[in-house]
């Protein structure tokens, strides 16, 4: 396997891609994980069973992953974006035939030996092919609507079979991170406007076909205090859970409204909240700036890559990022209606801790990789 | 502007086109990836904007709920009873009541394993029985606590109902039991005021207000306590009156009951000494013989009788506890307590004035108190010479310690009678009341109960300061129809202060014995004075009376006797 591992200028070894590696961007990661730690540790009353050990095992499996992806040659992610893609499609298909219900919602394939949540996968698939295919077109393709086709329907068949399932959560980002990667790769920006006035058209339609409990959660957030025992009785826990924290919180260990149950899911959605009651409004804005600072390292990262497929690689994947973090810390201040995304790398939860760092991974590669070139189609100009 | 660089581009030469082109295509990127990462970080600042108004501003801080979830009015099936100063004697509590629907329970076996399971102190055999008949109703288990209600619904078992119920909560326990009574399973009263307001407590949720004071009746209960079991009596009453409205303050009767659950009582721990039980009070009805004879102008103060000798009449002998073997002054027999001297005073009076004057302070009718558990007194039929003659020193007529006290605050307080009452009255509400001797008998009375706390048997009473003043009395209990001497009732009736009398203390116990400290007495004079004393000293401070020089001279006047006292 020559090409697996081939260096950007043929001269660097595994372990000369290893120095590459962005070592403060993985110790701000290790940092925000720790905070998920310590909160899942509290969670838990102050004991590391059942979440903060499991979820610390899987940051370390995680990020084995993470090295392994990043030091992979990007070229070879080019190649298999498709591929991946594909699997990832089937995967989702056959969620719908043969998923098991979880939680109310099919989203889980079990396949013996684990358990797959193939979304999950298709965020990072569907960077790779939409970064894949916009890295061989011209600026001129781009303005071209019809060039816009063919990744358009790479979008729309996952965000349909997701929103299927249905997880509107994540049907919203694959749509959204998309519309990035798609504003970033250079689309016209009357198009963007076009499709913002076509869906403020069919938002009125759409609404017919949402659950009922989908439509519940809307109607809650536009006004909680109306079923304040029901459904709205999340996000006001929420808030008291944050205005009982103030300034620097009830101290690690001492948040009321979590451990004595008021607050619900407070080991994964409402995990922010959880934070700002122990930690105050200073824990919150510290994690907040945590995440500001991965996104800038993020930013850089795509700014310093020479190939376009990188960059937008490297947007997709920060993009995907930020709009985890943004939905999650929004909804659970009551900004946006409870959709039931995670806080990344600090909720309890398997699989999006997976997504998260090989995520990073690509990320990390594209920064390694960032002076590698890459032709029209997939080829490697000569020097 | 991207486009205008594009026809820029156009124009120019092939290759430079294709370089030119590249570089355009990176710098929009780069211009629009600063565009987003602007825009997220906008994003963010609103989302840290937020996290200070949630947390800092306390915009969550209080649920702002457009409805407050108040609780319902509670509409109870009986209103609570409440002491003179509101403290709570008696509530309601909501429970849940378990029954079946034996035609729809398919397994009653396995249904009453599960139930026996949830409700401990049932019995599985009992239950399966009751499931298992052929009626459409039957109780399983009357008021549940929450827990097992819970547990029961946990339970699933089809058939099973809750009936909403309430039950009577007494929090402070048999403290009251005499005077609360309690209820039924039905909720229903079964004794004391819940039994004799039960109209009033079922038609008007407003708390019942009695007149009793907790303070007052806890102190009663622990002196009377004490004394019943230094004294080893097999019971003992306690009365506090409020002199001027008539208002029974505490009301104490031993042995008491836990009204929460009745059905454990004891013995005849729910029988209400205070008020149901009549006994022949003994030399406390020197009180009455004194007042009458005072008051119908046969005796004066100063006058007396000749106490050398036992009375002989009949079979019957009529001797003295403590023999003087002398001429007494009234004051002298009243201080020493002379049955000889009484019955003289008495046979002065004559028996229809004697008769007359005590229906006129209650003693012949049941105390006027609202309990249901009133006894009736015993009275002589046909009264006889004889007759007048013992009940001069309280023998031959059996009444409540309840009358006694009533019919003491009349003699005392101005001789106005007023009947008590165990309800709060109204504050300034008119109190009824009928004279019953003069006010100049009266003060006198006054003096000589003054006297007996002073210098004769109700030494024990004295609290320096307090102006005590009292009675004892010891009657002999007929056993068997004779009179037993080693079964006695043992009383004290005081008032206090002297001088102008504010409160009414009877404690009466029943069958003491003597101890080494009383060198086997078991007198009033002996076992309930020192009772009555300490109650003197406890209760003054919480009602606010101080403490008199009891030698200042204007109290030595007021409480002056112009006879031979020795």
């Amino acid at each position: 396997m020559p090409l697996l591992f081939a260096t950007p200028r043929g001269d660097l070894t595994i372990l000369g891609k290893l120095r590459q590696v962005n070592w403060g961007l993985i110790l701000l990661i290790a940092v925000v994980s720790s905070i998920g730690f310590a909160m899942l540790y509290s969670a838990a009353g102050g004991r590391w069973d059942p979440w903060a050990s499991r979820q610390m095992y899987r940051f370390g499996v995680g990020f084995v992953l993470l090295l392994v992806v990043a030091v992979v040659d990007l070229r070879v992610w080019y190649r298999f974006a498709y591929a991946l893609y594909f699997v990832a499609l089937v995967l989702l298909v056959a969620v719908e035939v043969a998923g098991r219900i979880g939680m109310g919602a099919q989203r889980w394939l079990d396949v013996g030996f684990l358990q797959l949540q193939p979304s999950e996968l298709m965020k990072i698939s569907l960077v790779l092919v939409l970064a894949r295919w916009f890295h061989g077109l011209t600026l001129e393709d781009v303005g071209r609507p019809l060039s816009l086709v063919w990744p358009t329907v790479l979008v729309l068949a996952p965000a349909v079979l997701v929103a299927k399932q249905p997880d509107l959560g994540s049907a919203l980002l694959l749509l959204l991170m998309s519309a990035i990667v798609y504003f970033v790769a250079g689309v016209r920006l009357w198009k963007f406007a076009a499709i913002a006035a076509t869906a403020g058209a069919v938002i009125p339609l759409a609404w017919n076909h949402l659950r009922d409990y989908q439509k519940q959660r809307v109607l809650t957030f536009l006004n909680p205090e109306n079923d304040p025992l029901g459904s709205g009785y999340h996000i006001i826990q929420s808030k008291i859970a944050l205005g009982s924290g103030g300034m620097w919180g009830k101290g690690f260990m001492q948040g009321t409204q979590s451990h004595l149950q008021f607050l619900p899911e407070k080991q994964t959605d409402f995990i922010f909240t959880m934070l700002s009651e122990e930690w105050g409004f200073v824990g919150g804005l510290t994690l907040i700036g945590l995440y500001v600072l991965i996104l800038l390292y993020g930013a850089a990262i795509s700014l310093r890559a020479r190939s376009q497929f990188g960059r937008l690689v490297a947007v997709g994947i920060v993009s995907s990022f930020y709009i985890y973090a943004f939905i999650n810390i929004a909804m659970v201040m009551g900004m946006l209606p409870v959709v039931g995304e995670p806080l990344p790398l600090v909720s309890y939860g398997g699989t999006a801790m997976m997504t998260l760092l090989i995520g990073f991974g690509m990320l990390i590669n594209v920064y390694v990789h960032r002076d590698l070139q890459i032709g029209r189609h997939g080829q490697t100009p000569e020097a | 502007m991207a486009t205008r660089l594009g026809d820029v581009l156009r124009a120019l030469p092939a290759k430079l086109r294709l370089e030119g082109e590249a570089k355009l295509a990176i710098e929009i990127a780069h211009h629009r990836l600063a565009v987003t990462g602007v825009l997220f970080l906008l994003a963010f600042s609103v989302v840290a904007l937020r996290l200070v108004d949630v947390t800092v501003l306390k915009e969550g801080h209080e649920p702002r709920l457009a409805h407050l979830p108040r609780a319902a009015g509670l509409d109870i099936e009986r209103a609570d009873i409440v002491d003179r100063n509101g403290e709570l004697l008696a509530t309601s509590l909501s429970t849940a009541s378990l029954y079946a629907n034996p035609k729809m329970v398919s397994d009653p076996a396995d249904a009453a394993a599960k139930l026996v399971r949830a409700i401990p102190g049932l019995e599985a055999k009992e239950i399966a029985a009751r499931l298992g008949s052929d009626r459409s109703f039957v109780w399983i288990k009357r008021n549940l606590t929450p827990r097992q209600q819970y547990a029961v619904n946990r339970l699933g078992i089809p058939g099973l109902f809750f009936q909403p119920e309430e039950r009577r909560v007494y929090p402070h326990g048999s403290l009251v039991a005499h005077i609360v009574g309690y209820t039924g399973i039905d909720n229903h009263g079964l004794a004391g005021i819940e039994q004799s307001m039960e109209e009033r407590l079922r038609s008007s949720n407003e708390p019942l207000q009695l007149s009793i004071d907790i303070r007052f009746q806890h102190i009663v209960r622990e002196e009377l306590a004490r004394a019943v079991e230094e004294f080893q009596a097999i019971g003992g009453a306690g009365i506090v009156l409020d002199v001027a409205t008539g208002e029974v303050l505490a009301l104490v009767s031993l042995p008491d009951f836990d009204p929460n659950s009745p059905g454990t009582a004891e013995g005849d721990a729910r029988f209400n000494r205070v008020s149901l039980g009549t006994y022949e009070m003994g030399s406390i009805f020197k009180i009455f013989t004194a007042a009458v004879a005072l008051d119908s102008g046969t005796v004066t103060l100063r006058d007396g009788y000749d106490a050398t000798q036992p009375i002989k009449i009949s079979r019957f002998t009529i001797s003295d506890f403590h023999p003087q073997r002398r001429f007494l002054t009234v004051p002298e027999i009243f201080m020493h307590s002379s049955n000889i001297g009484a019955a003289k005073m008495a046979v002065d009076v004559g028996t229809q004035r004697q008769r007359e004057f005590l229906g006129r302070v209650g003693l012949l009718r049941p105390a006027s108190i609202e309990l249901p558990e009133v006894g009736a007194p015993l009275v002589p039929s046909p009264w006889r010479e004889i007759n007048t003659m013992t009940i001069a020193f309280g023998h031959g007529i059996s009444v409540s310690p309840m009358q006694v006290a009533t019919a003491t605050a009349a003699v005392i307080d101005g001789g106005v009678m007023r009947p008590s009452t165990i309800l709060k009255r109204a504050d300034g509400a008119p109190v009824p009341s009928q004279r019953v001797v003069s006010a100049r008998t009266s003060e006198q009375m006054r003096r000589l109960m003054r006297l007996v706390v002073e210098r004769g048997t109700g030494k024990p009473a004295s609290v320096p300061g307090y102006l005590v003043g009292g009675k004892t009395g010891t009657a002999e209990k007929i056993v068997n129809g004779r009179y037993a001497k080693n079964a006695r009732i043992s009383s004290f009736v005081g008032a206090f202060p002297m001088n102008a009398p504010r409160f009414v203390i009877l404690t009466m116990l029943d069958e003491p014995k003597g101890s080494k400290a009383t060198f086997g007495f078991a007198t009033g004079g002996w076992v309930a004075a020192p009772a009555v004393g300490r109650l003197v000293a406890r209760l003054a401070p919480i009602a606010g009376i101080g403490l008199v020089d009891e030698n200042a001279p204007e109290l030595r006047e007021q409480m002056f006797i112009n006879a031979a006292v020795r």
